[in-house]
């Protein structure tokens, strides 16, 4: 959040990779002629978007749980952590904007997180936009059996009709850029992006800020997010 | 302090890859306001990627921001995108740390590293909201200034900087606090511009281009003098005695998006006497200063730790004369803290020093990639240049690369060098391929990439007196090599567009007059000219033309001892007849030793500063071919003739 997300998601990797180094995290790496540190981000955060609900899956390197808790290496050589040390020093190593909210080990062969993500929660505003037009538009849009948007695919303007993958889609008041917009948006088959509903609400306005407020998986029938958080997100602070 | 970051939020959805604009990099000042400081913006002319990891801006910043009477920030050239936003939203140049408008600064100071990047000085001058014209600043303005390897030739930006700093800046950045902290107690008040001015030139390793006149007879420069009594006639460059002193940067940036070296990046020395002829960086950074290898080993390990790279750069002009490299190497791949899973790249390896130890040792973790610079294919051409290692050193090299698994590398040239000839430019090809035939012995993969660039003479080089060649006879020769190539899929050849090294070359020699030029090409949209997407030849030449000056006199022209050369009144301690007679020492093939490990020939770098080499070694790494009295003859056509020292140079 903040500054930082205009950060690219690979640039995000790369920064949480040093932090798990930092940390000592007794991470694994791939094979092969140039290594690579094993882990995986679900859905990609697109650059420019803020977000509270991103996960990660790190793979440990199987003997390092000691009793329940992590055995550190590298910069950490000598640290066993619990889940929530190990939470807390992977916030303090990364960058502000940057947080962990919560941290889980998984037994071996326990399922990805995120591999079952069918929804997202989005929240963001619409630069200079009139509440008033935006709600009709909103009531409008959820009334019919159509909501088409145009988005650009390989340069090409791609036409789609996607009411199928809008959940939720309501007005939460508004902040001194514009009208704030609670979606929920469908991530199956393909994410969509709260800025492709941004010209149904509010044709030929920009987006403002837009933060990725949760990802919802499905289990067992129920609608779960992946894991709750154990602390509420701190910005640490920034100039 | 005003933070320009509410305006400048809502531009960044619309420009490509957005963190450059934002700071927040671990190691980054955001707190150092300090009202009553001297405020230095630090700019590097190009882009953030290129410029964020430029070691000489990060150790000003560190060494600035520890001053109580000063604090710095950064700032980077916008690419063209977020130049057209912030020119239509009305929003200045601003520092990334914490995005403050330049203009609220006491001093903006530009990185010289290349000469294309002067249309970009003029550019950010501009965009900071500054008349580009020193002349026709206001008072309270900013002061411009600026420093690094270009800054030995002021004179083409003369018109555009308020004052230079040449050689080392660790030191001399204290005094130029002190004195323009005395300009800025003052209040800045009518008619002090000048005075602030007239005081820098007292501070040795300043040059205040403004106190100076140049004159001409023709076309003929005739000197550059000062205006005043007080302000002297020539200016000596800065040197830090012993590296040791300034373990710098303690705090090394980390960017949060990918930049170019984005690694741990530890200098292990300074300067180099190897005496390349061709070679700026190794002429005008002399004497050679190592780092105690037990200060390098903690500023590794201090490094990797704080800031979690997996990779390490030992940065110097030639990495592996290191006197302890093999130790270094080895004890940081040791370091526990890296698991083994730690990789060092030796950049700017040179053949004869470079051995299978060295390479067994970098192997052990991830492979980097390896570059080797020959720089010329024959051994004649090699003499010339001074660049004295043997064939065998360089099959050795690769071999000890080949053996210890790696698929391929990188080879080095340079072509347009003094009296080359095709048979010269084509044993590039033959050596590429004896590689690669070596290379097949141990992997089928085996594969060598052979990098061109067109020679640009520099100044305060012997080869300052050399017409560079026409880019036509350039590309003549880069067509001779690939159809020589054409047919061998494991040598893969790419080279520098002949183009842009024409205009490096008006830039690069030019006097205060190729100001006209640069401003004219910057004014017609000639900005990242570094960039092949945007550099433009013809409105160099436009710009040449506009401003009535020949090309051909300007680049293509050799020189004469006698010729009054426009960067004369700059001193980089080297005397020019030292310099004179080894470019009649390279026309006539004749080797010259390495300093650093035989007796001193006063080419003046250490006697005029009272200074001299920091190695811990004194012999060689490797026993490499040159100054060790080996027979360099083995296997050559042309035995080198290593000059008696007493003959050469001195005055």
């Amino acid at each position: 959040m903040g500054k930082v997300r205009f950060v690219g998601h690979r640039d995000v990797a790369r920064i949480v990779e040093r932090a798990l180094r930092r940390c000592g995290v007794p991470i694994t790496y791939s094979e092969g002629f140039s290594p690579r540190v094993r882990m995986s981000f679900g859905l990609a955060l697109p650059t420019c978007y803020e977000s509270e609900a991103e996960y990660l899956d790190v793979p440990l390197s199987p003997d390092s749980i000691v009793d329940g808790q992590i055995a550190c290496i590298g910069w950490g050589q000598g640290k066993l952590h619990n889940e929530q040390q190990m939470q807390i020093a992977l916030s303090e190593a990364l960058p502000t904007g940057f947080d962990v909210v919560a941290l889980t080990v998984e037994p071996k062969g326990g399922g990805s997180l995120q591999e079952t993500v069918v929804t997202c929660g989005w929240k963001f505003d619409i630069l200079g936009a009139v509440a008033r037009e935006v709600e009709d538009a909103i009531e409008r849009a959820l009334a019919g059996s159509e909501i088409e948007t145009e988005r650009k695919k390989k340069n090409e303007l791609v036409r789609e009709n996607i009411r199928y993958g809008v959940y939720d889609l309501r007005m939460d008041g508004e902040s001194e850029r514009g009208p704030i917009v609670i979606a929920e948006l469908s991530a199956k088959p393909r994410v969509i992006r709260p800025s492709e509903l941004v010209d149904v609400l509010a044709p030929g306005a920009e987006m403002g800020i837009a933060r990725r407020t949760h990802q919802w998986i499905e289990h067992e029938g129920q609608w779960q997010e992946p894991l709750t958080p154990s602390k509420s997100p701190q910005l640490k602070e920034y100039s | 302090m005003t933070s320009l970051w509410p305006r400048l939020e809502p531009l960044l959805p619309r420009v490509e890859k957005p963190a450059r604009y934002i700071g927040c990099e671990d190691g980054a000042c955001t707190d150092i306001y300090k009202p009553d400081a001297t405020s230095w913006l630090l700019t590097y002319p190009d882009t953030y990627e290129i410029g964020l990891p430029n070691q000489g801006l990060q150790i000003l910043y560190e060494l600035l921001n520890e001053r109580p009477d000063a604090f710095a920030e950064r700032s980077y050239a916008p690419w063209t995108d977020m130049e057209a936003q912030m020119r239509s939203n009305g929003l200045p140049l601003f520092s990334v740390d914490t995005h403050r408008p330049a203009e609220e600064f006491d001093i903006l100071a530009f990185n010289l590293s290349a000469e294309l990047v002067y249309t970009n000085v003029l550019n950010c001058i501009d965009l900071a909201g500054l008349a580009v014209r020193a002349s026709q600043r206001g008072d309270a303005d900013p002061l411009i200034g600026a420093g690094g390897h270009c800054a030995y030739n002021p004179e083409p930006l003369a018109d555009f900087i308020d004052f230079f700093v040449m050689g080392d800046g660790e030191e001399v950045i204290a005094e130029i606090t002190t004195t323009v902290g005395e300009w800025r107690k003052s209040g800045k008040p009518p008619g002090s511009r000048e005075n602030v001015l007239r005081a820098l030139t007292q501070i040795a390793g300043v040059y205040v281009p403004s106190m100076y006149e140049a004159t001409y007879d023709g076309t003929k420069l005739v000197g550059v003098q000062p205006k005043h009594p007080d302000v002297p006639v020539s200016v000596q460059k800065r040197t830090v005695a012993d590296l040791a002193d300034w373990p710098y940067p303690r705090n090394q940036l980390v960017p949060l998006t990918e930049v170019v070296h984005d690694r741990l990046n530890v200098e292990i020395f300074r300067g180099c006497t190897r005496g390349c002829r061709f070679c700026q960086a190794g002429m005008i950074t002399r004497p050679v200063r190592e780092r105690p290898a037990s200060q390098v080993r903690e500023m590794v390990s201090k490094g990797l730790e704080r800031t979690g790279y997996d990779e390490v750069s030992l940065t110097s002009l030639s990495t592996a004369d290191f006197s302890n490299i093999e130790e270094v190497v080895t004890g940081t791949i040791d370091e526990p803290g890296t698991c083994g899973r730690v990789s060092v790249s030796l950049p700017s390896l040179r053949v004869d020093a470079f051995t299978v130890g060295v390479a067994a040792q970098v192997s052990r973790a991830r492979r980097t990639g390896l570059t080797f610079a020959p720089e010329a294919g024959s051994w004649r051409m090699r003499q010339i240049i001074n660049k004295l290692v043997t064939e065998e050193d360089l099959y050795e090299a690769v071999r000890s690369a080949y053996s210890q698994g790696w698929h391929r590398m990188k080879l080095y040239f340079l072509t347009g060098l003094p009296s080359e000839m095709d048979e010269d430019t084509l044993a590039i090809a033959d050596l590429a391929e004896n590689c690669v035939a070596i290379g097949q012995e141990y992997t089928k993969k085996a594969s060598v990439t052979v990098s061109l660039g067109g020679f640009v003479p520099k100044p305060h080089t012997p080869f300052q007196w050399f017409g560079q060649n026409e880019s036509a006879e350039l590309r003549r020769k880069v067509e001779l090599l690939r159809e020589r190539l054409r047919r061998n899929k494991r040598v893969h050849l790419k080279w520098h567009a002949p183009e842009a090294s024409t205009a490096e070359g008006i830039t690069s020699r030019g006097d205060r007059r190729v100001g006209r030029v640069i401003e004219h090409v910057w004014r017609h949209g000639g900005t990242f000219q570094e960039w092949s997407e945007h550099f433009d030849l013809t409105l160099w030449e436009e710009a040449m033309r506009a401003s009535e000056l020949d090309i051909e006199w300007y680049v293509h022209r050799h020189r004469d001892e006698n010729e009054v050369l426009p960067w004369d009144h700059i001193h980089a301690g080297l005397h020019k007849d030292f310099l004179w007679q080894d470019w009649q020492d390279a026309l006539a093939g004749f080797g010259l030793e390495d300093c650093r490990w035989t007796p001193c020939y006063d080419c003046g770098a250490c006697t005029e500063y009272g200074i001299e080499h920091v190695v811990a070694s004194p012999v060689p790494p490797n026993g490499g071919s040159q100054g060790t009295g080996q027979d360099l003859a083995i296997g050559h056509v042309v035995p080198v003739d290593l000059r008696p020292r007493a003959e050469v140079g001195g005055t």
